[in-house]
């Protein structure tokens, strides 16, 4: 009875924080193009989440290339078919494995980061000092963040897909003897249209679901520094899941439109 | 001061790290552009097919092992006809001709489906956009499986015919059965196989010495040799041998005329035939003979007592004196 009892609390509690976030979506586009436009804080966490994620995100990328191709090497030598080694890892990372890694590695860093910083700033009483002084603390800090991150995240992921290829090329031309001319030569007859398009558009979508999910967390946090903690942590979390549910959406979507 | 030259650096690390993101995706997205012919000129070429053995929108389209353009649309016309239009580069349109041969093939074994465009030699004029140009069914994979179906089950009615003979056999009926499962005509037949091998060693070694003769022959160590190799000797041989020819005809007539005169001589009654076959005669003569071989000698003995009589020995001194000077 407890028990029943509790999974319709936790499901309550589910839906509770579905429509919560819903609004603060919704508070987000409504907040979104009225003025004042923080440009200057924009810029600030355009850098931050952008430029100071590109070394993550490239050597997860490159090691990504590298050991996918090593991986996948001995199955396709035993078919004889190695020289589609360039085409499958090329549609593959751009397509679904470069988008998703890039998102979760960026949902664990940036994500986390926003949850803690913005939870930091709720339990110290700066939103709410912001507020009485004035500042809108949801254009401030919110609305720059999730332009942020859904502005930086498609560059991360271009980056990112690019150095697993190049990765991936290094592999291909050290164990196959294949130049770095025909892999990309390869990798590019491969991919088509239908590949790039889907997977940049998918993109925004990852990196405005990591800003969303990491600004409701730390805005919302509870008092105390345990909620900066659980802010930071249920951040992630929560990003992580809903980054394979959009996953899921956009590519039943471009099934749809693109045929893939 | 300090947070401005930071904030300065830091807008200049963005902006370009978003234009190297974004260059990065253009140059992607005008590679594979570029790579389906979105940009630059080109030309349709459009064929017709009864098949397209799963050809897609953006398959290859080849043109003497080259990629130069992509399948850009199938659409079906009626139940046995399929229009497939290709997007072809320009600058390699000029080259394909107005009776070039599109066929549907494989890019390897499981490959995508590519149409090749296969030239042909003819001085037809180059294929102008919409032209439609001729196709070729060539064997497709089921054609290749239906094949395959048949010799699978011819293969099983001969496996199940050889499975009967080799029963057969095995049981000791029929020639090869006896053959196998006789004692005694296996031993007979190692025996016959013996005496082979010593016949072929026989006929090895008849070789060899055959062989040292052809060899011979051939180092001109003897008449053979010279013939066979000397040109000058041959045509001497060759003009004996005309002789000789010529000869044995002349003689072949020779004995013929004498073959008759023979035949004449023992049919008629001539004169030789007469001498040839009379005895008495022969012995009349011969006695003849000798009647004038002594009237000769005492002839002779008569001139010589002419000689030394004084009435003529003048006369045959003079002769003497005559015939010496």
């Amino acid at each position: 009875m407890t028990q029943s009892l509790n999974i319709v609390k936790r499901t309550k509690a589910f839906f509770i924080e579905v429509r919560d976030l819903s609004f603060f979506a919704g508070k987000f586009f409504k907040e979104v193009f009225v003025r004042p436009f923080e440009f200057q804080e924009l810029l600030k966490q355009c850098y931050h989440m952008g430029n100071r994620s590109l070394l993550l995100v490239g050597v997860t990328g490159f090691i990504l290339g590298l050991v996918f191709t090593l991986q996948s090497r001995p199955t396709l030598m035993e078919f004889g078919a190695e020289s589609w080694m360039p085409s499958m890892v090329g549609i593959s990372i751009v397509r679904e494995i470069g988008p998703v890694i890039t998102a979760l590695i960026c949902a664990g860093r940036i994500g986390s980061g926003i949850g803690a910083e913005l939870g930091s700033m709720r339990v110290t009483e700066q939103i709410d000092a912001m507020e009485v002084s004035g500042t809108n603390p949801f254009k401030y800090l919110v609305i720059t963040r999730i332009m942020a991150t859904t502005l930086m995240l498609p560059i991360l992921i271009i980056f990112g897909d690019a150095i697993a290829l190049l990765g991936s090329a290094i592999v291909e031309n050290l164990k196959g003897a294949v130049s770095f001319q025909l892999y990309f030569n390869q990798v590019f007859d491969a991919i088509e249209f239908s590949d790039v398009i889907p997977a940049t558009v998918k993109s925004f979508f990852f990196g405005f679901a990591i800003g969303l999910v990491g600004c409701y967390k730390g805005y919302n946090c509870k008092k105390g520094t345990a909620g900066v903690g659980e802010a930071s942590n249920s951040a992630v979390v929560y990003t992580s899941m809903l980054l394979f549910v959009i996953d899921f959406i956009a590519v039943f979507l471009a099934d749809i439109f693109f045929e893939i | 001061m300090v947070t401005i030259k930071k904030t300065a650096s830091r807008k200049l690390k963005l902006g370009v790290f978003v234009v190297f993101g974004t260059l990065l995706l253009i140059t992607a997205l005008y590679s594979i552009g570029n790579r389906q012919n979105l940009f630059g000129s080109n030309i349709k070429v459009i064929t017709k097919f009864k098949n397209v053995n799963g050809l897609e929108l953006g398959n290859n389209v080849r043109y003497s092992g080259i990629n130069i353009g992509t399948v850009s649309k199938i659409q079906m016309i009626d139940d046995a006809q399929i229009i497939v239009e290709m997007i072809v580069k320009q600058s390699v349109g000029r080259y394909i001709k107005k009776d070039a041969v599109a066929t549907i093939s494989s890019d390897g074994l499981v490959g995508n489906m590519i149409v090749n465009i296969v030239p042909k030699e003819s001085k037809a004029p180059p294929v102008v956009s919409g032209d439609t140009i001729q196709s070729y069914r060539k064997i497709g994979a089921d054609d290749m499986l239906t094949t395959l179906n048949v010799t699978n089950e011819n293969a099983a009615l001969l496996t199940a015919d050889l499975l009967k003979i080799t029963t057969k056999i095995t049981n000791g009926k029929g020639a090869l059965g006896l053959l196998i499962n006789d004692s005694v005509m296996a031993r007979d037949l190692r025996l016959t196989i013996h005496e082979l091998r010593k016949t072929s060693t026989e006929a090895s070694k008849t070789m060899k010495e055959f062989n040292k003769i052809i060899k011979s022959i051939h180092q001109n160590e003897n008449v053979a040799g010279v013939l066979l190799s000397d040109s000058l000797s041959g045509q001497k041989m060759k003009t004996i041998i005309d002789n000789l020819e010529r000869s044995s005809i002349g003689i072949d007539e020779v004995t013929k005329n004498l073959n008759s005169i023979i035949k004449d001589i023992k049919n008629e009654e001539g004169t030789l035939n007469y001498l040839i076959n009379d005895r008495d005669l022969v012995k009349n003569i011969d006695s003849t003979l000798n009647n004038i071989k002594e009237g000769t000698d005492k002839f002779n003995q008569n001139m010589e007592a002419l000689k030394h009589n004084f009435l003529f020995r003048r006369y045959f001194k003079k002769n003497k004196n005559k015939s010496e000077q």
